[in-house]
């Protein structure tokens, strides 16, 4: 009996810490992830350290090749074939084509090997897990030759540590090879991250072709049951969000009970863009909004607040989709989207027209009739009577950088110059005639839904064209043209509309370069989400306790490391401009 | 541990009389060889990164060796003493305790109690159909569960407060108010485990001789004292081995759970230290920062299981050694 239950208990115990190193791998992958990514390092220290080597020696025949240029170079090529490896990022899209493989790849490729005598390889990252996916890449020193984040910070942080090469010289150096890369990005994309006092440069801004960046969209087909006209004030939004919640039984019917007037995400900050912007002082001194301004939603700047407060009115008046803040993705509100039960949202301008077939208005057309569709409306105004509202800087969109585990730094180069060569952009962008896209009469180009291998998994091919983001076609004045009919499925006219609407009295974002902010380093991820945090607990607070929800959740922001952030903005402000009140 | 067992079964003497030589591997080289696979994956998976619990003491660099990476400030403690000064990491420290103790607490005796009333039960195809729909959710990822909580709890669209709502109460905030969402955490996680961790439990129950069973029915003993004097003391020593087990588990917790239930709105009660090293290390790469928090994670963990290991011993209980 004794025997027995031992060996039960035994046999009992296995299970256990079988179970046990189940769940404790579990938390073992966030605990000991970083160890694990830095036991690869030990290889990656290997190469690297024969890298740092070879980067000196690269250094070296740079120096000599000043002296005899061109010696590696024979009219853009290699004598001997490089290779190099580039990331491409993988959207996994459905009936998608293989990102590493398809009928762009092979243009590329074709490309590079008949002007560089360069071999080019893709390496598939995941587009959404891209930052914790070049982490384990570089820390495994199998990083591609080529990477691209959207995330300086990350760059930074990898700096330091010394994972990436200084280009600096290098931009200097290869200019003369590189003129198509240079035309394009200019010196305020290639420089735009240079430190002011090193002179550092980790990164490359790739450049935005398009500068709109966010629309509020109303259901035209709403507006003309209810005999509204277009909104063009907060108030009349506002009375117009009103209508649609009290009409609920006219415009849904039996569905009334799922009626939302103004849908958002836990992503307020970006899905009240417009609003909020409408808020802040026309007259606002370029110094106030730097120093408030590390977090891109605005949260920290003075007269975010009572934009807010508007905001956590209309949540209690049922103006606002109740329940956002608990979905971690988009899918539930774009199936309340496209199924047609919701009257407004802000988002990309472009949002209704993506996805050809798939897209918010194509569905509306289909399942709901053919009157039903999003058009884009202008309605907040700021204390000046404008329609203000934040454009894209042409930077801020990828940033290019190379690992230290790259040897092949003048390829790479050529590689980014061939990118951003205007045919290579046009084929890129617009494929084909007759595959992906057709010629109109007015010379515009109309894009059309591909098929297989000339599938494009991302907008414009943005995820190849790493220096470009936006329509361009390799020409500018066609590319203004051809914008309306950029999309597959969609109104020219509705996309039209939405462009002009999304430049009325934008804002280019102003570039303060005070090199960098070390109390920035590493927190940027904490701070989003305590961004998201505050802007969705103030919105969903009864409203009696508005102010001490918003001021509650704002000191948890400032004391996890906001405040910090300003300070030293403000010091930095100081010691570049004095006190002066605007950039120079 | 097949190995272990039938090295101790057949040759008792070998063992005792003659230690450690030569010609006794080369009698059990076979067993030897089975046994390499597994010490390598040991020693290449569990020992070799333990190396690198060191940044925790030093200036984290991607492309150096660790022993050429810098001390880190005060004597090697800079980034314990950051970490203990972060209200993030207090919090997530609060939340951990408190979330395991209701854990604890409340879970712990529900698949005991689960198991007892299973064993109780006469009608052998019922017992299996209940067992068997009882393991099921063990098998869904938390993601999923998430997902079905969503439908069930959302506070306005979920199924419940629909039906609350039309009996004209106010909605129940499940998911989205701090407190509430405690509860539904914990319930959650009873709800995906007990009936998988009954499954020692029952294996335990069915090792009890029937012999004792008969002998008290003789003696005019009911369901309820032949449970409390028989059953109970039968499975106490595997209650004790999971209770310390679960101690010792107090200030670590899966990942998977808090990352997929927790939501903007609940927050301030739902960061645990799992999921905050996952945000301010891997997404942060504050990599030194979060080694010191996981190593702070495991010692207090060990002392733990110490600490109940040696209460267990002291109340006369075999213990987990």
């Amino acid at each position: 009996m004794k025997k027995k239950v031992l060996s039960l208990i035994l046999a009992s115990a296995m299970v256990i810490s079988l179970a046990a190193c189940g769940s404790s791998s579990n938390d073992s992958s966030a605990a000991t992830a970083p160890d694990t990514s830095s036991t690869e390092t030990t290889t990656a220290a290997d190469t690297t350290s024969t890298d740092t080597a070879s980067t000196d020696t690269a250094a070296d025949t740079a120096t000599e090749e000043e002296a005899a240029p061109a010696s590696e170079l024979t009219d853009g090529k290699f004598a001997e074939t490089r290779h190099i490896t580039v990331e491409v990022y993988d959207r996994g899209n459905d009936n998608g084509s293989d990102p590493t493989n398809n009928m762009y790849t092979e243009f590329i490729k074709k490309g590079m090997m008949d002007q560089h005598n360069v071999e080019v390889e893709f390496v598939a990252v995941p587009r959404w897990t891209e930052v914790d996916d070049i982490n384990n890449l570089l820390a495994a020193g199998d990083a591609p030759d080529i990477c691209v984040t959207y995330s300086y910070p990350t760059v930074l942080s990898y700096a330091q540590m010394g994972g990436i090469i200084d280009l600096k010289d290098y931009v200097e150096e290869y200019k003369a090879d590189t003129q198509n890369l240079w035309n394009w990005l200019g010196d305020t994309n290639m420089l735009w991250d240079k430190d002011p006092k090193t002179g550092s440069l980790w990164a490359i801004e790739g450049k935005r072709a398009e500068q709109e960046r966010i629309v509020t969209f109303v259901r035209q087909d709403w507006l003309d049951t209810l005999g509204l006209k277009t909104p063009t004030t907060r108030q009349e939004f506002e009375d117009m969000l009103i209508a649609f919640r009290d009409n609920a039984d006219t415009l849904l019917g039996k569905d009334a009970s799922k009626m939302v007037p103004f849908s958002v995400s836990k992503d307020i900050g970006w899905r009240t863009a417009n609003l909020l912007a409408s808020f802040l002082d026309p007259n606002i001194s370029d110094r106030e909004f730097y120093i408030n301004g590390f977090d891109d939603r605005l949260v920290t700047q003075t007269s975010t607040k009572e934009a807010v407060r508007l905001l956590n009115k209309w949540y209690n008046d049922g103006l606002i989709r109740k329940d956002f803040a608990i979905y971690d993705d988009d899918t539930a509100e774009d199936d309340m989207i496209k199924s047609g039960y919701v009257g407004a949202f802000m988002h990309n301008w472009d949002m209704p027209f993506r996805n050809g077939e798939d897209s918010y208005n194509s569905n509306l057309r289909r399942l709901v009739g053919e009157n039903a569709k999003f058009v884009a409306i202008d309605p907040f105004e700021n204390a000046a009577g404008k329609h203000a509202k934040f454009l894209y800087s042409s930077a801020g969109d990828r940033k290019i950088f190379f690992p230290t585990t790259n040897d092949e730094v003048l390829a790479s180069f050529l590689y980014l110059d061939f990118i951003s060569d205007p045919a290579t952009i046009k084929y890129l962008q617009a494929g084909d005639e007759g595959v992906t896209h057709e010629v109109l009469d007015s010379g515009a180009i109309q894009i059309i839904a591909a098929e297989g291998d000339a599938i494009q998994n991302s907008g414009k091919n943005i995820d190849y064209t790493i220096t470009c983001n936006g329509t361009y076609f390799g020409d500018t004045a066609l590319a203004d043209l051809s914008r309306a009919y950029g999309y597959a499925d969609q109104d020219p006219e509705l996309v039209s509309q939405a462009d002009k609407i999304s430049l009325t009295d934008g804002i280019a974002p102003i570039n303060v370069n005070v090199g960098e902010i070390s109390a920035e380093a590493g927190v940027g991820d904490t701070l989003s989400s305590k961004r998201d945090q505050i802007y969705d607990n103030a919105v969903v607070a009864p409203v009696a306790d508005f102010d001490s929800t918003w001021d509650s959740f704002m000191d948890d922001y400032l004391s996890s490391g906001g405040q910090d952030i300003m300070d030293e903005r403000a010091a930095k402000w100081e010691e570049y401009f004095g006190d002066a009140d605007m950039l120079p | 541990m097949s190995e272990v067992k039938a090295k101790s079964r057949g040759n008792k003497e070998v063992v005792t009389k003659k230690p450690f030589n030569m010609s006794y591997i080369r009698r059990y080289w076979q067993l030897y060889a089975l046994l390499v696979l597994p010490v390598v994956y040991l020693i290449m998976f569990k020992y070799v990164p333990m190396w690198y619990v060191l940044i925790a003491f030093k200036k984290y660099s991607i492309v150096q060796k660790i022993w050429e990476m810098p001390w880190a400030k005060n004597h090697g403690f800079e980034y314990f003493i950051k970490a203990f000064k972060t209200p993030d990491f207090r919090t997530s420290l609060k939340n951990t305790i408190w979330l395991n103790l209701l854990d604890l607490v409340v879970g712990f005796p529900v698949p005991i109690i689960f198991a007892l009333i299973l064993n109780e039960l006469r009608f052998k195809f019922f017992k299996k159909t209940v067992q068997t729909i009882a393991y099921m959710p063990h098998f869904l990822s938390w993601v999923i569960i998430y997902g079905l909580a969503i439908q069930v709890f959302a506070p306005t669209t979920g199924l419940i407060n629909i039906l609350v709502q039309n009996l004209g109460f106010e909605p129940i905030p499940f998911l989205n108010e701090g407190h509430h969402w405690v509860r539904t955490y914990i319930g959650l996680g009873i709800w995906q485990s007990f009936g998988w961790n009954s499954i020692i439990y029952l294996a335990a129950i069915a090792g009890i001789s029937p012999e004792l069973y008969e002998a008290a029915s003789v003696d005019g003993a009911g369901r309820f004292s032949k449970m409390w004097h028989i059953t109970l003391p039968g499975i106490k020593p595997t209650i004790i081995v999971l209770l310390i087990m679960a101690l010792g588990n107090i200030i670590g917790s899966g990942f998977d759970r808090p990352f997929a239930l927790q939501n903007n709105l609940v927050m301030k009660n739902a960061e645990v230290i799992a999921t905050y090293v996952y945000k301010a290390g891997i997404k942060g790469s504050q990599f030194s920062l979060t080694t010191a928090v996981g190593l702070f994670q495991s010692v207090v963990g060990v002392i733990f299981l110490l600490l109940a290991n040696w209460l267990a011993r002291k109340f006369g209980e075999r213990g987990l050694w």
